[in-house]
C-alpha cells in the first residue's frame, strides 16, 4: 500500500509505531547523506562517555550469549570460558584487576577462563552484577549447563564406567558411585564402592 | 524481548529471525503493506513472531554498510492487525529497530550505528518515538541513543 494511501488512514503517530517507508535517493543524494553522517558521528564520539562504551560493549556480549545458546547444537569454542575472557578482554581489563572486581581469587579466575572448572553460581552472580545487569546470571549458567549436557551426551565411557552399577532388580551390587565434575570437558567418576 | 498485547496487557517474548524462502509466500502487499520480494537480493530480510507460533507480526529488511559500521533500516511493517489503533500487540516497530541496533552491536560494538531515511512528514515522530537524531538527511541512533533504545528493549 502506498504512503499516501497510509496516511489518509493512520495518524503520524500510528505510522511511525508501524513503519519504515522506502524513501529513494539519488546517487549524488546517498553521498551527501553518508559524508554528512560521518561527520555528525565524529563529532558525537568525542562526547561518548565511559559508562555508554560499557554499556554498548557488553550488550555486545549478551547478545553472543544468546546467539551461543539458541545455537541447535553445542560449539565447543563457546563456553563460560570464552565469553568470560572476551568480556575481560572488551573492558580492557588486567585479569588480576577483574579477579579483584568481583572478589574472586586469580587463580579462580584463570580455571575458569581455561575451562579447567565450571563456575559457582556465585560467581554467575557477581558477573551479573559487574555488567550492571546487562548480562543476566542465568546467561553464564545456561552456557555452562549446554556444555555439560553436551559432555554427558556424548561420553560414552562415562556410561561404560557407571554399567556396573545398575541392575534390573537381577542381583543388587553393593556400590556407591559419586560423579564429581573435577574439569569440563573431562568427566571424572570418583567411586567409593564394596566389592565382596 | 517483549510485544504486549493490548487487549490482555500480557507480556509475549518475541523473537526476531531472517525469512526463510518459503515466507515469502506469505508475504503478500496486502498483509505487509509492501512488495518483499523485490528486496530479497538487496536487503537481508527479518521476521518478528512470537515465541511458539507461526503467524509473523512485522517485517523488517536491512542494509549492512562494514565500511562505515552502519545498519540502515530500509523499509519495515507491522502486519495489516497490528496497525493503527486496533492493533493486536504493541511494540513489534520498537522491538525490530532495537534489533536492528543490537544486531550493529554485536558486529560493531560501541561504534555501531543503525540509520534510516525518513519521510520528511514523520521525522519529527521517530526522533520522539525512537530517540533518534536528524543529520540532514537520515534519521540516526548510535552511542547514548542507540544504547538507550537497547536498555528499553533488552531490560
Amino acid at each position: 500500500m502506498s504512503y499516501k494511501k497510509l496516511r489518509k488512514r493512520f495518524t503520524p503517530e500510528e505510522l511511525v509505531d508501524g513503519f519504515v517507508f522506502p524513501v529513494k535517493l539519488t546517487a549524488k543524494q546517498k553521498k551527501e547523506a553518508a559524508e554528512q553522517l560521518a561527520e555528525a558521528r565524529k563529532k558525537s564520539r568525542a562526547t561518548m562517555t565511559d559508562e555508554t562504551k560499557f554499556s554498548l560493549r557488553t550488550h555486545g556480549i549478551r547478545s553472543r550469549i544468546t546467539d551461543a545458546l539458541q545455537e541447535d547444537t553445542f560449539n565447543p569454542e563457546h563456553t563460560f570460558g570464552y565469553f568470560l575472557k572476551m568480556y575481560i578482554e572488551l573492558l580492557e581489563k588486567k585479569r588480576k584487576e577483574f579477579a579483584a572486581e568481583i572478589s574472586i581469587e586469580d587463580t579462580l579466575l584463570s580455571q575458569l577462563i581455561n575451562g579447567h572448572r565450571f563456575p559457582p553460581d556465585y560467581v554467575a552472580v557477581r558477573l551479573e552484577l559487574h555488567s550492571d545487569n546487562i548480562i543476566p546470571a542465568t546467561h553464564w549458567l545456561k552456557l555452562v549447563e549446554k556444555q555439560r549436557l553436551h559432555e554427558v551426551e556424548n561420553d560414552e565411557e562415562f556410561r561404560k564406567r557407571e554399567m556396573p552399577f545398575v541392575n534390573h532388580g537381577e542381583e543388587p551390587k553393593k556400590k556407591t558411585s559419586k560423579l564429581v565434575y573435577r574439569k569440563p570437558g573431562k568427566l571424572k567418576q570418583e567411586r567409593t564402592s564394596t566389592h565382596k | 524481548m517483549y510485544i504486549i498485547e493490548v487487549c490482555s496487557g500480557v507480556r509475549k517474548e518475541a523473537i526476531i529471525k531472517t525469512v526463510e524462502p518459503s515466507d515469502f509466500a506469505l508475504l503478500t502487499k496486502k498483509q505487509y503493506s509492501f512488495n518483499w520480494k523485490s528486496l530479497k537480493k538487496s536487503t537481508t530480510i527479518y521476521k518478528l513472531t512470537i515465541e511458539g507460533e507461526k503467524d509473523i507480526l512485522g517485517v523488517m529488511a536491512l542494509i549492512d554498510y562494514p565500511e562505515e559500521k552502519r545498519i540502515e533500516i530500509k523499509l519495515l511493517a507491522s502486519s495489516l492487525e497490528n496497525q493503527g489503533r486496533k492493533k493486536k500487540y504493541e511494540r513489534i516497530a520498537g522491538c525490530m529497530i532495537a534489533f536492528a541496533c543490537d544486531l550493529a552491536g554485536k558486529k560493531y560494538h560501541e561504534e555501531a550505528c543503525v540509520s534510516l531515511v525518513p519521510k520528511t512528514t514523520l521525522l519529527n515522530h521517530y526522533k520522539q518515538k525512537y530517540y533518534m537524531a536528524w543529520n540532514g538527511r537520515q534519521l540516526f541512533l548510535e552511542y547514548a541513543s542507540l544504547n538507550k533504545l537497547l536498555n528499553e528493549y533488552f531490560p
